[in-house]
């Protein structure tokens, strides 16, 4: 399961995503049962009279975010990205939906330390597994030296962007703590950003590193 | 209303731009900390109690006629609660995109099986999906019952003399006839169209809407709601990016609206990145011809310009040719050609980049037939336009100008490097709109709000710096609050006009309150009202001096609220910017890189420099996508589009960035005056770029994107 979802590479992940995104829920009994950390929850019965059409196969998961374990109750084909935004009660709505494709890198968390997209990896995949979102990056009280660095320099505009791009970076210099501004740009290669902060952000990231 | 100020007061100043402990400097973002840590929450991310999801079946033909439609099939499916149709039977679709019906469910996932399971037929009707086919004789008619529509093409104006230009073009020295196209462009807004209708019956409901007018969500609900539009609160509390996309509630909210009416339950309707290519924005593309002359010593002669906006089912627009520069004989036709797209909506600086894309090509080709200077030809043709001439040659100073190469194409070699330089214009002003509140509470503690909205531009950061810098206090001294109807009134963010209307308005209410603050105090300090000194957090007169809280202390229990509205004299329209690029084109691959930009940008008064200058870097990452990568692309014989994807649509990322981007901020414009910078900043870069690729490789490229495909197709006219 390692590079579910993880940006820059083709993942492992992705094929099955598109597979139970496709398919709806028809036929994911025997997907399901691969994980023995599941719960199935209490099927939804369908309406009498309905013959044909998805059947929901609702199942209890626990997902370990920003350091805490949180119970979700998930359909198989349910991305990360969706389980935080929508599943969970209260959502985590730092991780964005933006181009559901792993294309823009705005859903992006941190998987084991790892910038990975949350619209391309599955909730039940990662159970077990530590999720950091930028929730669990920094606080508006308790900032981390890429969060300030990224007010110093004004690296953003509208934000729709910068909590994709704070975790990018953020798991950058986990792995790199004195990046150039080179890989700096690969880093971040897959994010977009349409304000066009592209130039500050680098700066940011180069100033969070200097500053460690 | 009485144009003339009725208080015998002298018209209010912002002072000399240098001399603002604030204002004009670089202030961080008030809202950064927020928009870092994932809690700023947009439209998009809010989450009610009860709330379905809604999502829509767009048309998948671009003419077609309903045949059947049957919503029953979605509401069998479990956890579907509400299903309402747009179009009926008989009615016409008339783009790939429009909306036909919307679900509501349980979940997103619920709500995406729900919209592919209802059951609809369609009779599909012939179309035309791009300008070439729309203009062809016998074309099918995107209007047939509106005469002003020939061969989809619709006149607007005609002005000029044809025949004097013909005149003038025939004793021209040199003479260039070429036609220039852009394509239809994409917002791509990060935040697709999202809005939250929380309604569970009553006569009240909340508007969450991620749009560029707060006071535009209201009037829009309770038509839908059928409610009074005073019981309905629109909030806009952060936006992800509008571009000039976002006006109202659109289609979406008001579909999000009637299946919130049919089940008195919250409903978010948030767009899918394909929904928002095909339904919710696109700016116009143009086609422009052009035949223009010049004179031996470099002055322009005539020009002869047919200008077309491609604005889809609407009109678009295209800023008036010859745009910033002059010529003595001028003809020009404009007008619309009309397929079956998306109407188009304004896109940053409406009109205009296309527009300079095509007039700053034609200059650089007159330029190279001249074998002259392009910023001298552009010097000798700006009249007394001082602004534009001193941009030039600052922007040519900064990127060393001199280094460029005279004859295109000479640099050995496969990967040639070139420069191109280009001018943009923008209105924009104030308008008296705003509704600004100043409270300052018994404690000392200083909220300025305002219904307005911040779309990303910094609006929240110079209500605060103007209050604070007034007052004589800390940025952090003073909170705001923004984003919501229940606030005093503001106007539509478009056109670059909300900080020319609204800081007139906070400046305003920041000294009435200081005013109605110096009467509380003025007795304590034993001075008149009028000799107080507010700085330091302090207030002083007459050797004494009370810290800001003390001072506080004498207000009322309650505080004050003061109000503050637009006053002439603060702000105007009117900016001016040059951008220059250095790029590099690859022969063997036809990739563009782009090497360094600067762009030089007034403002008047620059609220805040470090927003400004995002602003400025945001127009040129934004012209490197209209110069090389962006552009919708359709399938003529299918009338579908095949780019509505991150994956196809290509917009600028980080390898895409140059080494280097210098936003500069023009302080020769002295107006002490704020301008919206907004749009203008994104007006003049792809031209810069276009002209650098000529100046690259020799080869001129009229139609934009310039991909590598026609840089390699240029380069080998016969491969």
């Amino acid at each position: 399961m390692d590079g579910v979802g993880e940006k820059g590479k083709n993942p492992s992940g992705f094929s099955r995503r598109r597979f139970l995104k496709g398919v709806g829920v028809a036929g994911v009994g025997a997907i399901v049962a691969d994980y023995p950390l599941l719960a199935p929850a209490e099927p939804t019965s369908a309406p009498s009279g309905a013959t044909s059409g998805p059947i929901s196969g609702n199942v209890d998961i626990v997902l370990t975010v920003n350091g805490q374990n949180r119970k979700v109750t998930v359909e198989p084909r349910t991305t990360l990205l969706n389980a935080l935004r929508n599943n969970l009660d209260p959502p985590i709505t730092g991780p964005k939906l933006v181009c559901d494709m792993g294309t823009c890198g705005c859903c992006t968390v941190l998987l084991d330390d790892k910038p990975v997209y949350g619209c391309l990896t599955l909730a039940i995949d990662v159970v077990g597994r530590k999720i950091t979102t930028v929730e669990g990056i920094g606080t508006p009280e308790h900032l981390s030296p890429v969060q300030a660095a990224f007010g110093e320099k004004d690296a953003m505009m509208c934000g729709f962007c910068t909590d994709g791009f704070v975790t990018s970076i953020t798991g950058l210099l986990k792995a790199n703590p004195h990046p150039t501004e080179q890989e700096v740009r690969e880093a971040c290669k897959g994010n977009f950003c349409r304000c066009g902060t592209y130039p500050r952000i680098f700066q940011a990231a180069l100033a969070a590193a200097s500053a460690k | 209303m009485p144009l003339t100020d009725p208080s015998p007061a002298p018209p209010l100043s912002w002072g000399p731009n240098d001399q603002h402990r604030l204002l004009n400097t670089r202030l961080p973002r008030v809202d950064f900390p927020y928009k870092t840590t994932g809690t700023a929450i947009y439209s998009y991310d809010v989450h009610l109690p009860g709330m379905l999801h809604g999502r829509i079946l767009c048309s998948p033909h671009a003419h077609a006629r309903i045949t059947s439609l049957d919503l029953k099939p979605a509401l069998r499916i479990p956890g579907v609660r509400a299903a309402v149709a747009r179009v009926g039977v008989g009615g016409l679709l008339r783009f790939e995109g429009d909306p036909v019906a919307a679900v509501a469910a349980d979940t997103a996932e619920i709500a995406d099986d729900a919209v592919h399971a209802i059951d609809v037929n369609y009779e599909v009707l012939p179309h035309v999906v791009t300008a070439e086919d729309a203009i062809k004789p016998g074309a099918s008619p995107v209007y047939p019952n509106d005469p002003r529509d020939t061969n989809n093409i619709r006149h607007a104006n005609r002005s000029g003399s044809a025949p004097a230009v013909q005149d003038a073009l025939n004793s021209s020295y040199v003479v260039i006839e070429a036609e220039y196209r852009t394509p239809i462009l994409h917002h791509t807004c990060l935040e697709t169209h999202a809005v939250v209708v929380d309604y569970r019956g009553g006569d009240l409901a909340t508007v969450y809407c991620s749009t560029q007018g707060t006071f535009s969500i209201p009037g829009d609900a309770a038509r839908m709601l059928k409610l009074d539009q005073s019981n309905v609160t629109g909030i806009v509390q952060y936006m992800g990016g509008g571009f000039g996309s976002k006006g109202g509630i659109g289609a979406e909210g008001q579909l999000a609206c009637a299946l919130s009416k049919q089940v008195n339950a919250p409903v978010k309707m948030a767009l899918p990145r394909r929904d928002e290519f095909l339904m919710a924005g696109n700016g116009p593309g143009s086609w422009q011809k052009f035949r223009a002359g010049a004179s031996k010593d470099g002055q322009l002669t005539a020009i002869h310009i047919e200008q077309y906006a491609l604005g889809g089912l609407g009109n678009g627009s295209l800023a008036a040719q010859p745009y910033v520069y002059h010529a003595d004989h001028v003809y020009r036709e404009a007008g619309s050609i009309h397929t079956n797209e998306d109407s188009s909506r304004p896109l940053r600086a409406p009109g205009h980049p296309p527009a300079c894309f095509a007039m700053e090509s034609v200059m650089d080709e007159l330029a190279d037939k001249l074998a002259m200077d392009p910023v001298e030809f552009r010097i000798k043709n700006l009249g007394d336009d001082n602004d534009h001439i001193r941009q030039l040659l600052r922007g040519a100073q900064e990127i060393g100008w001199v280094r460029r190469s005279q004859t295109p194409g000479a640099t050995p070699g496969t990967l040639k490097r070139g420069f191109g330089c280009a001018c943009g214009l923008w209105g924009g002003g104030g308008r008296p709109q705003c509704v600004v509140t100043v409270g300052v509470g018994r404690d000392g503690s200083v909220t300025v709000s305002c219904g307005t909205q911040d779309l990303g531009t910094g609006t929240r950061t110079y209500m605060v710096a103007i209050v604070a810098e007034e007052l004589g206090l800390a940025m952090s001294d003073v909170k705001e609050s923004i984003g919501d109807s229940r606030l005093g009134n503001a106007n539509f963010s478009g056109g670059s006009s909300t900080a020319g209307s609204l800081s007139p308005a906070v400046k305003t209410a920041a000294i009435n309150a200081k005013t109605e603050i110096a009467g509380a105090v003025a007795p304590l300090l034993g001075a008149k009202p009028e000799d107080l000194v507010f700085s330091d957090r302090k207030i002083s007169a007459a050797g004494k001096t009370l810290d800001w809280n003390q001072a506080c202390a004498a207000l009322p229990s309650a505080g004050i609220s003061v109000r503050g509205e637009w006053q002439r004299g603060l702000s105007t329209g009117g900016a001016h910017g040059a951008c220059f690029a250095e790029v590099e084109v690859d022969t063997e691959t036809g990739h563009v890189q782009v090497l360094r930009m600067i762009s030089v940008q007034d403002c008047g008064l620059p609220l805040n420099r470090l927003a400004v200058e995002s602003q400025i870097n945001g127009g040129m990452v934004q012209g490197i996508g209209m110069a090389l990568l962006e552009g919708r692309v359709m399938d003529a014989t299918l009338g579908v589009m095949v780019n509505s994807s991150f994956m196809d649509y290509k917009i600028p990322g980080c390898l895409e960035m140059p080494r280097e981007m210098l936003p500069l901020i023009d302080d020769g414009d002295t107006r002490q005056l704020v301008v919206g910078v907004g749009e203008p900043p994104s007006i003049p870069p792809a031209a810069a770029i276009a002209n650098a690729v000529f100046n690259a490789c020799g080869v001129r490229f009229r139609q934009l994107p310039i991909t590598p495909d026609k840089i390699l197709m240029g380069l080998n006219p016969k491969a």
